[in-house]
């Protein structure tokens, strides 16, 4: 198994493996804070979009 | 000539005991990696399961809360 690093290039190996490992977390966490559930930091929004799609109050005419 | 005694290059101009000694160092850290992502998995599973079953999420995020007043009444 060693034979690879005959192969290719381990600064080149590392390099890319970090790049890729960090641009995936970084990923991961942006799509976890985009959702409801596993938002970890400002939680879920219930009645978000219920208050959103909430009429406008009735001025006076 | 310098060349007759020069050992043979691989294509990544590493020796066969270079590549071993950097296997080793890579194997270990690879391995370390892997053990804290899974406890850092083992945790977030802990907090909320991502894999909801048929019938959706079954536990509410105030189920924790609820449990935490029934053991307070």
């Amino acid at each position: 198994m060693f034979r690879i690093w005959l192969l290719f290039d381990p600064r080149r190996v590392l390099v890319a493996l970090s790049i890729f490992l960090f641009v995936l977390a970084i990923l991961i966490h942006f799509i976890l804070l985009g959702t409801d559930r596993f938002n970890w930091l400002e939680g879920p929004h219930h009645g978000m979009v219920a208050q959103q799609m909430a009429p406008l109050p009735a001025t006076g005419k | 000539m310098s060349d007759v005694t020069r050992r043979p290059a691989s294509a990544s101009g590493l020796t066969e005991s270079e590549a071993k000694e950097f296997h080793s160092i890579f194997l270990t850290s690879f391995i370390a990696f892997t053990v804290i992502a899974i406890i850092a998995h083992f945790l977030v599973w802990q907090w909320r399961p991502w894999l909801p079953g048929v019938n959706g999420y079954q536990t509410s995020l105030m189920d924790s809360v609820a449990l935490v007043k029934s053991m307070l009444a």
